[in-house]
């Protein structure tokens, strides 16, 4: 049976930086020969390997000048059974490197070393920076196993199929060797590309570490990274992805706007600046980036782009001896500016699908607040009804109806659904529905209310939502009035033989509270001409701009001047709106508020106006009424 | 290294590699025995395990100071494969005779 394939997750590396002299690059040389022929390459490839970064060795000590001759070359080889790579880092003036060197002449002393790398290597870039270059050499590898090595035996030769079984194990191999060389994306044009393709990618994936941030290793010859993503209220610096689960336990807590960062992250991320560090020169116990280890050094890069910080990277070496240079800090920061482009741009399209999904919700809820609000209001014989309604939202959980009992009777019931938006309108949707059917059956606003909790209880509590009530039961033949209150705020009504405005305040829990509620009933007689308003809290809790609110006194006094005789309720209705606008001038509304009107006009036939085709404009922040059919007559 | 000088021909040996670092001084010791004229010169790679350009440089040296102005014979002895390869890859067998024995 074959051997199981065991293929490195990262290359095998040797990493030399040398004194700039001639010696030392031929001692490095040597060791890079030496450190290949351990991981099994054969004599033979060993000589051209050599050859190279000898080549590339020599001409970092030889062509630096200045100030470049006190700084170290680095040499590097990295190994894979599919690919050797070799690199050297020089500080010297740098050169253009041609595609294609030819064959120098032989009479000339000139240009063989860069022809040699050429001619042996299958892949070879010049990466040029600023007083540092790399020259980086590629050779692919192709496995080439012995008889000895497949376990055949030369003096036993196998069978057809153990051939065909090895020719099958081999192609196997080579498709993983082929898909290995497709996914590794060795150069910063490749790994830009993979983030473009990573761009549609919702959040920091498995892929996205596993390709992108490896890369990115390879790319700086960098032994470990921290990617760390800011939390969405700003505070935190979440682990999204790092080389290794030790660097993957803290989260970074960010100080509040004149604290001091606790950490090199957090200061990145304070400052919005790349930071440089190295752990030999803290002694800091509890700096997370301790945990690369007492020699590690490396960059912090802030994760921002037009001014907003998304996260922060940390890349770096363990061995603080070979720093990462000006190419690779470059290289990081170019990727992390890119990566952050790349969030915001995914964060722009989630705002803009949240805000389709938004502009969906409040057309739907703009439907319900149709549905909510009675298109048209009973007029019966000498009285008028009429309602205002206003919402501090798109969408409230106030609202009111009038039904009409018979030519003499009707209910009035005004509600006020604790919570707002959709559910609340929900809810006041259902209870008006459920409001009309049980009206059908009793016109005892005790029983009413009694039977709306019964109905709603289970329902409201399972969402800890509740709602005042207020049903008031009105006898226009015997001017008697019937209110029961599921804690609703009082209703104002004209006594007969009184002036002043009374209050009939009915005590009552709110509906959605107790699951058994028995709500007691007062009874009243109404003064003539009569007047009667019923609110939700929102009206007399309305502030001015200098803070004060409008208060039941007030709203006493106000409905005593106005509501007059041979004032119709949509005249009342009216005056009272543009009193409240006016009280409220440029404050802004805190709740909703609704009201409903009741005003004796005059004689003239009951009627109970038809449902009324005409939609109510929804405006925010102004009082919406619905049409009440049929001029009121004047007395 | 080893340099002999065998009447006409100058043999050079013991030379385990040809390099940057030590290309100079390879170039010096041989430029200081040439003062005899010789009419030969034999340079024995069995022994020579490495050489970089600036190995070929040195020998490139010789064969100007000596084969193209002189006539001398510049022989290279049992190279190794890998440094004939490399002799052959920058043209430069086209300059020495390499001969086996």
């Amino acid at each position: 049976m074959a051997a199981p394939l065991l293929e490195p997750a990262r290359p095998a590396t040797l990493r030399l930086a040398f004194a700039p002299d001639l010696a030392s690059a031929r001692a490095v040389s040597i060791a890079i020969r030496t450190f290949l022929a351990e991981q099994g390459v054969a004599e033979k490839e060993l000589f051209s390997y050599e050859l190279c970064i000898s080549e590339a060795s020599n001409n970092a000590v030889e062509y630096a000048e200045g100030y470049a001759k006190s700084l170290k070359p680095v040499a590097e080889a990295l190994f894979t059974p599919s690919q050797i790579e070799l690199r050297v880092t020089d500080h010297t003036a740098g050169f253009d490197l041609p595609e294609k060197i030819t064959a120098p002449s032989p009479l000339t002393d000139r240009g063989r070393g860069l022809f040699l790398i050429q001619s042996v290597m299958d892949e070879v870039r010049y990466l040029r920076g600023t007083k540092e270059n790399i020259l980086v050499m590629r050779k692919k590898r192709r496995a080439a196993p012995t008889l000895a090595a497949s376990g055949l035996d030369p003096f036993n030769l196998p069978s057809i199929e153990k051939y065909q079984q090895h020719l099958s194990e081999s192609s196997a191999q080579m498709s993983r060797m082929a898909e290995e060389l497709k996914l590794r994306s060795e150069t910063l044009s490749s790994v830009f590309r993979c983030c473009a393709e990573l761009g549609r990618i919702d959040k920091v994936s498995e892929s996205f570490e596993k390709r992108l941030l490896v890369d990115l290793l390879h790319l700086t010859s960098a032994d470990w990274y921290v990617l760390r993503m800011l939390s969405t209220d700003g505070r935190r610096l979440l682990v999204a992805a790092a080389s290794e689960p030790d660097l993957a336990k803290e989260t970074i807590e960010l100080p509040a706007v004149d604290g001091k960062p606790a950490c090199i992250e957090a200061s990145v991320a304070a400052s919005v600046t790349a930071r440089r560090f190295d752990n030999r020169e803290s002694s800091d116990p509890s700096e997370p980036l301790r945990t690369v280890g007492p020699e590690g050094a490396g960059l912090v890069c802030p994760l921002s782009f037009g001014g907003t910080l998304v996260g922060t990277i940390a890349v770096g070496r363990r061995n603080g001896d070979f720093p990462l240079g000006r190419l690779q800090d470059e290289v990081i920061r170019t990727f992390a500016e890119f990566l952050a482009i790349q969030t915001l741009n995914i964060r722009h399209q989630k705002d803009e699908v949240r805000n389709l999904v938004i502009a969906r919700e409040l057309e739907i809820a703009q439907t319900i607040q149709h549905l909510l609000l009675p298109r048209t209001l009973p007029q019966l014989s000498g009285f008028s009804v009429a309602g205002g309604w206003q919402s501090a939202r798109e969408v409230g959980g106030d609202f009111y109806d009038a039904i009409a009992l018979d030519d003499q009777s009707l209910l009035l019931m005004i509600a006020d659904v604790m919570g707002k938006g959709v559910p609340a309108a929900l809810f006041a949707t259902t209870m008006r529905g459920l409001l009309l059917g049980l009206a059908a059956r009793s016109s005892d606003p005790s029983q009413l209310l009694s039977s709306l909790n019964r109905l709603l209880y289970k329902e409201l509590s399972s969402v800890s939502m509740f709602i005042t009530a207020q049903i008031v039961h009105v006898d226009l033949k015997t001017r008697k009035l019937t209110a029961a209150s599921a804690g609703h705020c009082p209703l104002h009504f004209v006594q007969p033989g009184r002036r002043s405005i009374s209050t009939m305040q009915i005590k009552g829990l709110p509906l959605g509270v107790m699951p058994d509620t028995e709500y007691p009933h007062m009874t009243a007689l109404m003064g003539s001409p009569a007047a009667l308003l019923l609110y939700t809290d929102g009206l007399v809790d309305r502030r001015n701009p200098a803070g004060k609110i409008y208060g039941q006194t007030r709203l006493k006094t106000w409905l005593r001047l106005n509501a007059t005789p041979g004032r119709g309720a949509t005249e009342v209705r009216d005056l009272l709106a543009t009193e409240l606008n006016r009280f409220r001038g440029d404050a802004d509304m805190s709740d909703d508020q609704a009201f409903l009107i009741l005003v004796e006009e005059g004689t003239g036939s009951a009627r109970v106006a038809p449902a009324g085709k005409r939609r109510i404009p929804l405006r925010r922040g102004s009082f919406l009424f619905p049409s009440t059919a049929g001029a009121p007559a004047t007395s | 290294m080893k340099i002999e000088n065998q009447g006409e021909c100058l043999s050079i040996s013991e030379i385990h590699e040809l390099t940057a670092q030590n290309s100079a001084i390879f170039r010096d010791e041989v430029q200081a025995a040439l003062s005899g004229s010789p009419a030969v010169i034999e340079i024995n790679l069995s022994k020579t395990r490495f050489m970089d350009s600036s190995g070929l440089g040195a020998l490139f040296a010789l064969y100007r100071a000596t084969a193209k102005r002189h006539g001398v014979i510049l022989r290279l002895l049992n190279p190794m494969p890998e440094i004939q390869q490399l002799l052959e890859l920058t043209q430069m067998q086209q300059l020495f005779e390499i001969v086996r024995r």
